[in-house]
């Protein structure tokens, strides 16, 4: 699929609340629920989906409305009876209908909350009906035993494998990222997801006996999770803090070279997501990028400016002073090795020489030469290109070229 | 006839190493405590249904293998809300008792692999005690307050609750309290690091009890085995929430060591001032009665107090010979260094302005950054960081002198107390080092022209 012309963006986006909301109140005239009941559900999904959970940095946006979501089949199947599916239906549609009129009053901007609420939507009708759907036979007794919970179970997956599937296929916005890096980066907050739909069961389960005395024993758990989701963000923004901090030392101590470290791990996390990688390994590459150079820190050490020294000093160095801090001790390795050539004439490579090491390796090189020795972006790839298989890893330098063409830096005007 | 001590016993006990003595202090009584309350509370209370204690123990006992570590010295668990709810439920059912249940749950806690791998015996012991304690105190809460309830139904929900709660703050309470003494008891004073956020962890404590409480009543009156199975998902919802708590604190501890190493790489004399200027101003806190949370934003900001000298040319940290007033200028940036190195980290901003104000005087004159306005005191903290720093540079080598001793350091801090240094921190600090009775910096060095003169011509020595 190709990327989406803005306009188009914003003409299906003006669409959406009148097929969703369209759809939920046709929904509406079939359900054996009275309208009370269902305009009770679609204010409690609206007001849900308005709180947004924290989730680390993968570009995930849940809201305490999925945990409503996970609920309503729950909530309306009647004592021992079947789903009203039509009304699980008609309060999704038309909550969300509501949720995107909201989020456009805030300021959103159509090319965010279409692929969001698209996904949400179709992964909600999913989920119910996969729900409703498996609530037969001995699943569907009504009377509280464990296997009462298979249906939901498998629901969830249902739910689970729509929300990978759109979060790939969604691809709204020009130059975004690969597909393959977006589904795996969908699977990256399961627990937060996972926290969320279980104390939506909780509640659905105990509703039926405990009425509205199921909302507050609900919410205890859920503020578990929900501070426990928050907290994980923390840390992820104070390693990422620490680390960016780290990385500026060196040019704030007059030892590093304005810009480079942020430069070469841009360069270098778009080239992980280019070649595949997972988004924790991506982070790994972000990080080994910041920290590659902190070693300089040390450069005007009395001995050091006496003998002199090499990259590979510098690179030992690096991975010295971050082997010892908890979360950047795994990077420290990468650190350690960025220096090596890919191989030597006449020699096998090192395996040992993990492919972060290689990425930065390349886009360091790429970036010192076109802004430390001022080549232009197609001189450093050419440079990079002859050192392709001795000194650098020519899949690495055949990704830099890819993104570099894509970015379409490469012309010969700018040299 | 006369009764005799006896000597045989206290001989053995005496023979023992201090450390293993004040363990056997904790882990004899709390035990020994811990059986006695397994007998009495097995001979005044019903069994529990087996068929329910076994899983819950289980699940409890499972929790407590992966219980997380949330400072230097205690490990927790969310296995309270499995206490709870088998405790509520155990309390109401007839013909059962929550006591001796949750107790013997209780006792079930005394393992933990580490202890097992490490071969500990003080930890399982204490542990064994304090939560079988804890555990008998919350059943006999329980069953006191729902054991009379025979039909349990949305009306009582909220006596249920009440209950709950009560139960589960006399299980967190009995808890700190007996960790407290053991840790007291065991380790001193001394590596202690500050137990900060504790009543955060108090507080989680007793809603993950209250809500493991809730759920057990939930299910007696939903009668639907569906609750118990979601109820697996709560605990691990809590004990989510628990190691979410310990990542953060990881990270927060792991982003401070990652800037202290940097500043040792850059300067070895630094190597150990920071450390040492971090266990001074955690004295002097203690002192003044600083705990927790307090204690460490204290020990966070001495630890980052000098970051600014990354920004500093090492010629000048190093140079030997007294500094020219220019140079000198640049060498006191440093303070206020540290808030640009430091600015985008927020959790250390309430450090960083500590640290930045280390230079700034008590009478208002010296440098600083947002820490400091001209003319006003700096903050209580900011003054113990200075006269830690100020203590340390006394008594360590410089490039340029040699360590001076400190009886001159307090001396130099007393007739600087009330324009440079804080009064109250002054002898806040003397007498904190009285009690520790060791002796920091050069014993004999007694006026800072002599410690030059050593450090230019290091063939004379010391004489007398």
């Amino acid at each position: 699929m190709a990327n989406w012309h803005p306009r188009a963006v914003t003409v299906v986006s003006w669409m959406f609340p009148f097929v969703a909301g369209g759809i939920g109140f046709y929904a509406a005239t079939l359900a054996t629920t009275d309208p009370f009941g269902i305009a009770v559900g679609v204010t409690v999904l609206a007001i849900g989906s308005l709180v947004e959970v924290a989730t680390s940095n993968s570009g995930n946006r849940f809201t305490t409305g999925i945990a409503v979501a996970a609920a309503i089949p729950f909530v309306l199947t009647p004592e021992s009876g079947r789903v009203d599916l039509a009304a699980s239906i008609a309060i999704y549609g038309i909550g969300l209908a509501i949720v995107w009129a909201l989020g456009l009053a805030r300021g959103e901007k159509h090319v965010d909350v279409l692929p969001t609420l698209t996904r949400r939507f179709v992964g909600y009708v999913t989920y119910a009906t996969v729900y409703s759907a498996m609530r037969v036979g001995a699943f569907a007794d009504g009377s509280g035993g464990w296997l009462d919970l298979v249906p939901f179970g498998v629901a969830l997956l249902a739910w689970i494998a729509v929300e990978v599937v759109l979060r790939a296929a969604l691809v709204l916005r020009p130059g975004e990222l690969p597909r393959a890096y977006l589904a795996r980066s969908a699977l990256h907050d399961l627990n937060v997801f996972l926290g969320l739909t279980l104390t939506g069961a909780l509640f659905g389960e105990l509703y039926p006996a405990l009425g509205w005395w199921a909302l507050p024993i609900a919410l205890l758990p859920y503020s578990f999770a929900h501070s426990a989701f928050s907290r994980f963000q923390k840390t992820k923004v104070t390693y990422k803090q620490t680390i960016r901090a780290l990385a500026r030392i060196p040019e704030v101590s007059g030892l590093g070279v304005d810009g480079h470290a942020d430069r070469t791990t841009e360069l270098a996390s778009a080239v992980g997501k280019e070649m595949g990688m997972g988004p924790a390994q991506v982070e790994d590459v972000e990080y080994a990028g910041l920290m590659h150079d902190i070693g300089r820190v040390s450069l005007n050490e009395p001995q050091i400016v006496r003998m002199g020294y090499t990259n590979g000093d510098i690179a030992r160095w690096s991975a010295e002073i971050i082997a010892e801090s908890p979360y950047l001790d795994r990077v420290a390795e990468h650190v350690r090795r960025q220096y090596e050539s890919y191989r030597r004439p006449g020699e096998q490579t090192d395996p040992d020489v993990s492919i972060v090491s290689r990425i930065i390796k390349v886009t360091a090189a790429y970036d010192w030469q076109v802004h430390q020795q001022g080549l232009s972006p197609l001189q450093a790839l050419e440079n990079l290109h002859t050192g392709a298989a001795y000194e650098y890893d020519p899949e690495v330098v055949a990704s830099v070229r890819r993104i570099l063409e894509a970015r379409g830096v490469l012309s010969p005007a700018r040299a | 006839m006369k009764l005799k001590s006896n000597t045989a016993l206290r001989g053995w006990f005496g023979r023992l190493r201090p450390t293993v003595q004040r363990r056997l202090k904790i882990a004899v009584p709390y035990s020994l405590t811990g059986i006695l309350t397994l007998i009495v509370t097995y001979s005044v209370s019903d069994p529990p249904n087996w068929l329910i204690w076994f899983p819950f123990t289980a699940l409890f006992v499972l929790l407590e293998f992966f219980a997380v570590e949330v400072n230097d010295r205690l490990l927790q668990s969310s296995s309270v809300m499995v206490a709870m709810t088998a405790g509520v439920i155990f309390a109401i059912q007839p013909d059962s008792d929550a006591m001796f249940a949750m107790a013997l749950m209780g006792g079930m806690a005394m393992f933990t692999p580490l202890d097992f791998k490490e071969k500990r015996w003080f930890q399982p012991l204490a542990n064994f005690g304090q939560f079988v304690m804890a555990g008998a105190v919350a059943g006999f809460l329980l069953d006191v307050n729902l054991g009379y309830l025979q039909n349990l139904t949305t009306a009582n929900l909220v006596r249920v609750a009440v209950a709950t709660a009560l139960a589960a703050l006399a299980y967190a309470t009995v808890q700190s309290v007996l960790i407290r003494m053991a840790v007291k008891t065991v380790f001193g004073k001394d590596n202690l690091q500050p137990w900060s956020q504790m009543h955060i962890l108090f507080l989680g404590q007793v809603a993950m009890g209250l809500l493991g409480g809730l759920i057990g009543a939930a299910y007696l009156i939903a009668d639907r085995e569906a609750v118990l199975v979601l109820t697996v998902g709560v605990y691990a919802i809590g004990h989510m929430s628990l190691y979410a708590f310990s990542q953060l604190r990881e990270s927060h501890i792991g982003s401070i060591r990652g800037f202290v190493k940097t500043l040792e790489a850059k300067d070895m004399y630094t190597r150990g001032h920071t450390e040492r200027v971090a266990v001074f101003a955690q004295m002097i806190g203690e002192e003044l009665g600083f705990t927790g949370t307090q204690l460490e934003k204290v020990r966070w900001a001495a630890l980052i107090h000098d970051l600014g000298k990354l920004a500093v040319p090492t010629e000048l940290i190093r140079k030997r010979g007294r500094l020219d007033d220019e140079e000198y200028a640049e060498m006191q940036t440093h303070a206020h260094l540290v808030e640009e190195i430091l600015a985008e980290v927020d959790f250390l901003q309430p450090m960083v302005e500590i640290a930045s104000g280390h230079h700034s005087n008590f009478d208002g004159t010296g440098y600083g950054g947002r820490g400091h306005t001209e003319g006003e005191t700096p903050s209580l903290e900011a003054c113990i960081v200075g006269v830690a720093d100020a203590f340390d540079a006394m008594t360590s080598a410089r490039s340029y002198r040699m360590a001076l001793s400190q009886q001159y350091a307090i001396r130099e801090l007393r007739r600087h107390s009330g324009g440079q240094f804080h009064p109250d921190v002054v002898d806040a600090f003397e007498k904190a080092l009285n009690k520790t009775g060791r002796n920091w910096g050069a014993p004999h060095v007694n006026d800072e022209e002599m410690a030059r003169r050593l450090a230019e011509e290091p063939e004379l020595t010391l004489r007398g």
